[in-house]
C-alpha cells in the first residue's frame, strides 16, 4: 500500500473551502435560530390541553423523526417545485433544516418541560403570574436549562447534517469538497481537510454555545453549578 | 497444394471474421452491433420494437444494401470488440470517432454527431456562454459539461447534481430551466415535464460519430461511405436524425 500525499494540490482552492465552510455556517446559524423557535412552539403544542394542537404536533414530530433526512430534503426541494414554488437552494436547504431540526428540538424541549416539578407551577399561579409569565419564566426557560447540553449536541449534529444539501446542489464544505476531488483527483486529501474544516467548525459552535449559556443561565454560575 | 490449402483455410477463417462487401451480399444478411439503451440513438419503445435514430440507420443501410438486417444487440463496452473480434459485420451505436478507436478499427465518414448542450424553454433567451451569467443552470457534478460551463461563464449561478437522474428531476420539478447535459436526455425531460417544452440553446461540444468497419475492409467501407454522403446530401440521414434528437446535424458533416 503505496499513497503519496500532495496537499500542494489543494492549495489554489483555499478560497473555495473557506467559502463552502462559510455557507456550512451560515445554514447551521440559521438553522438554529429557526428550529430553536419552531421546537419550543412544538413542545408546548404537544403539552397543550387542546387534542387537536397536541396531534398536529405529534404526528409532525413522528413524521420527521422517522424518516431519513434525505428523502426530506429531496421531498421538500423537489416538491416545492413541482407546486411552482422556487427559492434559493440555500433557502430551500435552511427550510429543510429546520423542520427536521424542530422536530428533534421538540422532543428535547418537551423533556425538559417534563422535568419542571408539578408545585412549582401551581406556585408561580399561586402568585399570581400571568400564564405567559408562567411560561417563559417557570416553564420554558428552566426546561432549556436543563436539557441545554441535549440541545447543544442536537445542534452540532444538524451542522454535520448540512452536508447532505450538497445533494440539492447547495454549495455547503461537502459539495465545494466534491467539486474540488473531481478537478483534483486528490480525493483522499481533500476529504481530510474537509473532516478537519467540520472539527473546526464543530469546536466553534461548542465554544459558542457554551457562552450563550453562560449568559442566558446566569443563575447556574451563581450556585456554583458548571 | 498444401499452400494452397492454408491459404483456404486462412480465407476461410478471415471470412468468419470480416465479411466484405460481396459476401455481405452473398450471404444476404448484414450483422450491424448495436448497443441498445443509448437515449435516442438506440432504445425499445413503448411497442417492445428497437428503435432510435442507430436503429433506423441500420435498417436504411440493409434496405440500400439488398440483405436482410440482423441486428447485433451488444452494450456500451463491446462495441470495438465486436467489430475486432468479427462478432458483426459494422457497428452502428453512436461510436465517436477518436484516434485510439482508428487504432482498432476503420469509421465510415461521420453520419452522426453527439453534443453536449445548454437547453432552456422557448421563452428564456439565451445563445452563449455570456446569456447565462446571473442565471440557474443545472449540471451533473464532474461531468466535460460541468467543467466547460465553470470555464466559460462568470456570474453564473451553476447547480451541480450528483448524477444524471437527480439533474432530470430537478428539470422536471422545475426547480431549473436551464441545464447542461446531452441533447439527447431533452426530449426525455419535455416528456415528463409540463409547461413549455425545453429546446436546445447552444451546442457545448460536438463529437462526431462514425460506423465502425473492421480494418482491412475496403469494399465495405468504401461503399458505407458514399451510403453515408449520397444519404447525408439527400436529407435522408438529416431528417432522420432530427426526428429523434430535435436538433440538426451540422451542414459540413460528412467532411469533417
Amino acid at each position: 500500500m503505496q499513497y503519496e500525499f500532495n496537499f500542494a494540490a489543494l492549495a489554489p482552492y483555499w478560497g473555495n473551502f473557506l467559502s463552502g465552510a462559510w455557507v456550512t455556517i451560515q445554514l447551521t446559524v440559521a438553522s438554529v435560530a429557526l428550529g430553536m423557535v419552531i421546537g419550543v412552539l412544538c413542545a408546548i403544542a404537544r403539552r397543550s390541553a387542546f387534542r387537536s394542537l397536541q396531534t398536529v404536533a405529534g404526528v409532525y414530530i413522528e413524521t420527521v423523526r422517522n424518516t431519513p433526512f434525505i428523502v426530506q430534503i429531496f421531498f421538500i426541494f423537489f416538491g416545492l417545485s413541482s407546486v411552482g414554488l422556487r427559492m434559493p437552494i440555500l433557502w430551500a436547504a435552511i427550510f429543510a433544516l429546520v423542520i427536521n431540526v424542530g422536530a428533534y428540538t421538540a422532543e428535547i424541549v418537551r423533556a425538559g418541560m417534563d422535568a419542571i416539578p408539578h408545585g412549582q407551577i401551581e406556585a408561580a399561579e399561586a402568585l399570581g403570574l400571568t400564564k405567559f409569565q408562567i411560561y417563559r419564566d417557570i416553564i420554558i426557560m428552566p426546561a432549556i436549562e436543563k436539557v441545554y447540553p441535549a440541545l447543544t449536541s442536537q445542534f452540532v449534529l444538524m451542522m454535520l447534517t448540512t452536508s447532505i444539501a450538497s445533494q440539492i446542489s447547495a454549495e455547503e464544505l461537502t459539495g465545494v469538497a466534491n467539486n474540488i476531488q473531481s478537478n483534483t483527483f486528490r480525493s483522499f486529501e481533500t476529504y481530510i481537510v474537509v473532516g478537519l474544516l467540520y472539527i473546526g467548525i464543530t469546536f466553534l459552535m461548542r465554544a459558542a454555545f457554551w457562552g450563550i449559556g453562560l449568559i442566558a443561565f446566569p443563575r447556574r454560575r451563581k450556585l456554583g453549578e458548571v | 497444394m498444401k499452400l494452397t490449402t492454408l491459404t483456404a483455410v486462412f480465407a476461410l477463417l478471415a471470412g468468419a471474421a470480416h465479411a466484405d462487401l460481396q459476401q455481405i451480399k452473398d450471404a444476404g444478411k448484414i450483422r450491424i452491433a448495436v448497443a441498445m439503451g443509448i437515449p435516442q440513438y438506440s432504445y425499445i419503445d413503448g411497442s417492445m420494437q428497437p428503435t432510435g435514430s442507430d436503429v433506423e440507420t441500420a435498417k436504411l443501410i440493409a434496405e440500400d444494401l439488398g440483405v436482410d438486417l440482423e441486428l447485433v444487440e451488444i452494450t456500451n463496452a463491446a462495441r470495438v470488440p465486436t467489430i475486432q473480434t468479427g462478432k458483426a459485420d459494422i457497428v452502428v451505436s453512436a461510436l465517436g470517432i477518436t484516434d485510439e478507436r482508428k487504432q482498432a478499427i476503420d469509421f465510415s465518414v461521420p453520419y452522426a454527431t453527439l453534443a453536449i448542450v445548454v437547453a432552456a424553454p422557448e421563452d428564456v433567451e439565451i445563445a452563449s456562454y455570456d446569456d447565462l451569467t446571473g442565471q440557474r443552470i443545472g449540471v451533473t457534478r464532474a461531468t466535460t459539461n460541468d467543467q466547460d460551463l465553470t470555464a466559460n461563464t462568470s456570474g453564473a449561478e451553476i447547480l451541480r447534481f450528483e448524477d444524471d437522474a437527480t439533474l432530470i428531476t430537478a428539470a422536471v420539478s422545475g426547480q431549473i430551466d436551464i441545464l447542461s447535459s446531452q441533447s439527447a436526455v431533452i426530449g426525455g425531460i419535455n416528456a415528463k415535464r409540463g409547461g413549455t417544452p425545453m429546446e436546445i440553446k447552444f451546442v457545448q461540444k460536438e463529437t462526431n460519430l462514425g460506423i465502425g468497419i473492421p480494418k482491412n475492409n475496403p469494399e465495405l467501407k468504401a461503399w458505407l461511405d458514399e451510403w453515408v454522403v449520397t444519404n447525408f446530401e439527400d436529407g435522408t440521414i438529416r431528417t432522420l436524425f432530427t426526428q429523434f434528437h430535435n436538433r440538426d446535424l451540422p451542414d459540413d458533416l460528412t467532411s469533417r
